[in-house]
């Protein structure tokens, strides 16, 4: 077995046609830029109302040439990806191999955008989104490690965690294996870390834990801020006054100091996280019990089966992930997990109770909220029902950049050690196993890193489409 | 700077188009617009939300955004064309020859810096001056926009003054570099009718006074006829009539001019002789407007294969001065044919008295700080001994102006907040202790309301058929789904909405069929008493005819008690049976609309009459000015409330007014006032609005 290369038998067709679509685009940026500087005072002589039509001849050529090396470094990265899937197997390099480990990432994904789009103008603001470029890549990046967490099992080509195999410490990418005999797959496509386990298939499997924790602790802190966020704003008065300075002492402790302290065995021992644990997941079943009951105060049958519901289900859950005492054995969490679930919950929550309380304030001021009271409706159906909904945008586009949040705070729990274990494929504990050797064998801790920062980048391109869309409402 | 002088037109706008150009599709805005100003002229530009007349102003001052565009016709101002001008000399321009002023004052001034220095900076910037001069000039326009004491407001900042004062210092501020042309859009819909009344003759003697040429933005035609000389009416982006005041308020001669002022209340109407009536159907978007005559689907007169065949354009009417009209049928439309008043039956019998008031008190407590005790506490007297009953079947308007307390009278009635003292009676059953959550389903549904802004009064991320069964849940109205979902349907056809709206988005819907949604929702649970808090002040006119009608049938056919709360005293007239005016918490006066409408008046309801904007050129009215403000309720002017404002104050001896409370003094049938005045000062009044003498 030979070193992979990163291009395999593209390499001599694509890398020429890479290099000069960057050149190309280097060229077009600058002359651009001129152009749209030495012309500016023409262009806004005319502005605004006619800066379109207008716009001096040169200024447009130059435009017209940037978007053309634009779309020409498009189709050739499109190139690699698709080229890689087709070539035979002993002519991939590492991008075609690696992009055919992802193929089902990238029918799921094509699925979700020919059907999403097809049906763009009844999906509400999701639909919105398709109009917006910004959110489409936003989304599209959101959605690729959505899928590649889902479908981790298909595409890992080694065990992340225990696939340790001799000889493969420290390899850089591309690197057959020692002994073919020993793993199912012949390279390792991204190397080995210092553990001799494969770098790629622990990317993959770390986008799981992530996806994972971070949406739904984020999840919780929402319920946990809107359960005390709307009657804190609606309310008003001392409830207020107490809950929003609680708010403002959590936010103003120093979030690493509160990791350290409660992953201290001290703290752990006197069941302190546990505890929280208790209180913050109960918040969920509150809101669904509250939410039920104000919606069908009238409809007491309906109301009966699905608060009983919410009980049953959510109290199960609830036994099994606060208590680790599910009684069907079924549901429990790790301990550390839990910890690291508990406090990124309960850093979040104050931030979230912030925003809802705001919104609420403003809401509360509307026509419809009184003519809700005049009808004599209780606090929770106007909170939830008629409040809630009409805060959506902004606590959507919150939710999406909180993830982003969330999803850094993890990698930054890692890196510190704290929390999950230390073999975990999650990125920040990769990174964080990786930083040593950094400059010797960049690839252990570069991967997952790169990994973060696109999850987060398209989280918040998603966030910045949501709220365009929304505001055009 | 210099000033271009020239003879002819200020402004002459010659076929202009705008267009908003979206992602999807280029919106047009203004089509085939033409207009000239002339030195000293005012202009008025009337038309509904939406016709495009701000639209038009934008134009005239380039600021048309960045999706905006003039897609045809030139602006000229003072025959320079705007569109040849270079960044540099539009800025001068709009710096110190044509000024514009917002319906919002805050907009155009600076909350973080005194209201001085922000006058100073126009003479200083554009024309040279030393502060010293700038300063002497400014205090000369604060006292040319007639504010008090100007020195003091010279160091005061923006949101220390009033919401009129603010508007004042805007003018002030736009007329500092000496214009020759004022933008004036809607200056004055944010304000009170006393206020507003104010202003609006401020604007028209200063005009005078500098010889300004005006372009005044307006939707309310009684003030355009006030302020203006010459008029256009603008619908669905187009000019469709051009003239004097004279000459479109009396003769004119397009369609939708003639409907416009048939939908308005007047003063002298009511709505059994002089019924109004709604322009049918409603604007159209303005990417589908129908072929032809925008006016056509609507119009009256309309005759297919004329009015839809090709684009009309204006023409002039023949024997007026520079009156146009753009209506292919002008010719032979007989113009004085009398309205032909649709059928309607005759008043409801009025019933025995449901609900009743008996010196009812609100007062509030405000505390500034509520999480560590107490600061000093300060009382808001909101109410002040209300006392009054309504009958089944009746309209009682209340009728007042912002911080009268009308709307917390509301909510007291409402069970939204409880009496500080004093009685609420219905039907015999005491419940002004009674919060909402303590009164039984029955008796919230029998007090209703129905909301003021018709784009708050839905919520919107429910369907409008989901609102209206979440009524009828909460009323208990129906057993099933099914049949609550009929119900549903069948408020909808009561208050005239197609049923497939049931599924629709309040956003999908106009004002005025959000208005008839609200009213549905209020009706829902067979309301006795329905409280209507401005109902239709904030939707088109061609539309508040409309609803005010739905109102009314919807009362008469169910003999509900209308609590009908408004300032606006030309459709109070046109609908109520009886009248409350209220002023700083106090009922002023109460009684029989005629007898509220004629003298003798309480001073305030003078004020008030001769305050509302007529569009009518042949009633002419008193003009009485109100000075200052109204004052705050948490510190009212000690005996009568009113007495800081009031022109006949000196007629009462021995400066009863200012230490003594009038008392209500009974005029007989049920007509009060709390007034010091004597019967004979009381017998000298004249009525404020008279037939012109011609
Ligand atoms: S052109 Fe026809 S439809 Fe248009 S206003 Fe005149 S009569 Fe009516
Ligand atoms: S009591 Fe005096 S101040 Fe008050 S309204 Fe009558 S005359 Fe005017």
């Amino acid at each position: 077995m030979e070193q992979l290369s990163w291009t395999g038998a593209l390499g001599p067709w694509l890398n020429p046609a890479i290099g000069a679509a960057v050149l190309a685009f280097g060229i077009a940026a600058i002359a651009h830029m001129f152009v749209a500087l030495l012309t500016a005072g023409q262009r806004l002589q005319h502005a605004p109302g006619t800066a379109a039509r207008h716009s001096p001849l040169a200024y447009r050529l130059t435009r017209g040439g940037l978007s053309l090396a634009l779309g020409a470094l498009v189709v050739v990265a499109l190139a690699y990806l698709v080229g890689g899937i087709l070539l035979p197997p002993d002519q991939k390099g590492i991008i075609g191999y690696l992009s055919t480990r992802f193929l089902p990432v990238w029918i799921a994904l094509g699925l979700t955008f020919a059907l999403s789009f097809a049906f763009r103008r009844r999906l509400g603001l999701y639909g919105h989104l398709f109009d917006n470029p910004v959110g489409m890549i936003g989304l599209g990046l959101v959605l690729f490690w959505v899928f590649t967490a889902v479908f981790a099992e298909m595409i890992v080509t080694f065990d992340p965690v225990r696939d340790v195999l001799p000889g493969m410490k420290n390899r850089a990418p591309g690197t057959p294996l020692a002994n073919p005999a020993q793993g199912q797959f012949d390279h390792y496509l991204l190397g080995g870390d210092m553990l001799a386990r494969d770098v790629f298939s622990r990317m993959v499997a770390g986008a799981r834990v992530v996806l994972a924790i971070a949406p739904a602790a984020t999840l919780f802190a929402f319920m946990v801020g809107i359960v005390l966020g709307l009657p804190a704003g609606y309310l008003g008065g001392r409830f207020d006054s107490i809950l929003s300075f609680a708010a403002n002492l959590v936010m103003a402790f120093p979030v690493i100091l509160l990791f350290f302290l409660l992953v201290t065995p001290e703290i752990v021992e006197m069941g302190v996280p546990a505890y929280m644990a208790a209180v913050l997941f109960l918040f969920p079943i509150i809101f669904l019990v509250i939410l039920w009951n104000a919606r069908y105060r009238t409809h007491p049958m309906r109301r009966n089966i699905l608060v009983g519901l919410t009980f049953l289900i959510g109290g199960w859950l609830y036994l099994g992930l606060a208590w680790d005492a599910d009684p069907l054995g079924l549901i429990s969490i790790p301990d550390g997990v839990l910890i690291v679930f508990v406090s990124v919950v309960f850093v979040n929550s104050p931030t979230v109770f912030r925003i809802v309380r705001g919104l609420t304030l403003d809401i509360r001021t509307r026509d419809y909220v009184a003519a809700a009271q005049t009808r004599g409706e209780g606090a929770w159906y106007i909170m939830l029902w008629e409040i809630l909904p009409n805060a959506r945008g902004p606590l959507l586009v919150d939710f999406c950049l909180r993830i982003g949040y969330t999803t850094i705070l993890l990698g930054t729990l890692g890196f510190f050690g704290l929390g999950l274990p230390p073999d975990s494929p999650d990125w920040g504990s990769s990174i964080n196993a990786g930083r040593g050797l950094l400059q010797v064998f960049p690839f252990p801790p570069l991967v997952p890193a790169v990994a973060i920062m696109s999850l987060v980048l398209g989280l918040n391109l998603l966030a910045d489409g949501l709220r365009e869309e929304s505001l055009k409402d | 700077m210099r000033k271009t002088d020239a003879d002819g037109p200020i402004l002459e706008i010659d076929s202009l188009s705008i267009s908003f150009f979206t992602r999807a599709r280029e919106i047009p805005a203004v089509m085939d617009f033409s207009l000239t100003v002339q030195p000293g002229e005012a202009v008025g530009l009337v038309g509904e939300s939406g016709c495009g007349k701000s639209t038009v102003a934008l134009g005239v001052m380039q600021d048309l955004g960045t999706n905006g565009r003039i897609v045809g016709g030139t602006i000229r101002f003072k025959g320079r064309d705007l569109a040849q001008l270079g960044r540099e000399e539009l800025r001068d321009l709009r710096g110190c020859e044509i000024a514009m002023i917002y319906q919002e004052p805050m907009a155009s001034l600076n909350p973080a810096m005194k209201i001085g220095r922000q006058l100073m900076e126009v003479p200083m910037i554009h024309g040279g001056l030393s502060a010293k001069q700038a300063r002497a000039m400014a205090l000369r326009m604060l006292e040319d926009v007639r504010l008090p004491d100007p020195r003091r407001i010279l160091n005061a900042y923006p949101h220390q003054l009033s919401g009129g004062q603010q508007q004042r210092i805007v003018i002030a501020m736009a007329l500092m570099s000496k214009p020759s042309l004022l933008i004036l859009d809607e200056p004055t819909t944010a304000l009170d009718v006393t206020v507003e009344a104010g202003i609006v003759d401020l604007v028209r003697d200063l005009g005078r006074k500098y010889g300004t040429s005006m372009l005044f933005i307006s939707h309310n035609l009684g003030l355009v006829m006030g302020v203006c000389d010459r008029v256009c009416v603008m619908y669905s982006g187009e000019a469709v009539e051009r003239g004097s005041i004279k000459d479109v308020f009396d003769d004119m001669r397009h369609p939708y001019t003639q409907a416009l002022f048939r939908s308005i209340p007047r003063p002298g109407a009511d709505k059994i002789r002089h019924p109004l009536v709604a322009i049918p159907g409603n604007f159209p978007l303005p990417h589908d407007r129908p072929g032809g005559c925008n006016f056509g689907p609507r119009c009256s007169y309309f005759e297919a294969g004329r009015c839809d065949a090709q684009n009309l354009h204006m023409a002039p009417v023949p024997g007026k001065d520079r009156h146009e009209t753009r209506c292919v049928r002008f010719r032979e439309i007989d113009w004085n044919q009398p309205l032909q008043a649709p059928d309607r039956a005759a008043r409801a019998q009025v019933g025995e008295v449901v609900l009743e008031m008996e010196g009812l008190r609100k007062y509030y407590e405000v505390t500034p700080n509520t999480l560590f005790g107490s600061g000093g506490k300060r009382v808001v007297k909101a109410n002040e001994t209300l006392s009054f009953d309504v009958r089944e079947a009746e309209t009682l308007a209340i009728v007042g102006e912002s911080g009268c307390g009308k709307s917390t009278f509301a909510k007291v009635l409402m069970g939204l907040e409880t009496a500080t003292d004093g009685k609420i009676t219905l039907d015999g059953r005491e419940i002004q202790d009674k919060p909402i959550h303590k009164r039984g389903r029955a008796l919230v549904a029998d007090v209703q309301m129905v909301f003021q802004n018709p784009f708050d009064t839905l919520n919107p991320s429910m369907s409008v058929g989901t609102q209206i069964m979440r009524a009828l849940e909460v009323f208990g109205i129906g057993r099933s789904d099914a049949e609550r979902r009929a119900r549903m349907l069948e408020m909808l056809d009561l208050v005239k909405l197609p049923r497939d709206f049931a599924n629709r988005r309040p956003r999908q819907l106009s004002g005025g069929q959000k208005q008839r949604v609200g009213i549905a929702r209020a009706f829902a649970g067979g309301a006795r008493i329905v409280v209507a808090d401005e109902p239709v002040s904030a939707l088109d006119v061609s539309v508040q005819a409309a609803v005010a009608d739905l109102l009314m049938d919807l009362q008469r056919e169910r003999k509900t008690t209308l609590l009908f709360i408004s300032h606006d005293l030309s459709i109070v007239r046109y609908l109520s049976d009886r009248v409350m005016v209220m002023y700083l918490g106090h009922v002023v006066e109460i009684g029989a609309t005629e007898q509220v409408f004629a003298p003798p008046y309480h001073p305030y309801t003078e004020a008030l009459l001769s305050a509302v904007p007529i569009a009518d050129t042949h009633l002419q009215k008193t003009r009485i000015v109100l000075e200052g403000d109204i004052p705050s309720a948490m510190d009212p002017p000690p005996g009568c409330p009113f007495q800081t404002r009031c022109r006949w104050k000196d007629r009462v001896p021995g400066r009863l007014c200012e230490r003594v409370l009038p008392p209500d003094i009974p005029l007989g049938e049920g007509h009060r006032i709390k007034c010091h005045l004597s019967a004979d000062v009381l017998a000298e009044m004249e009525p404020v609005i008279k037939p012109a003498a011609t």
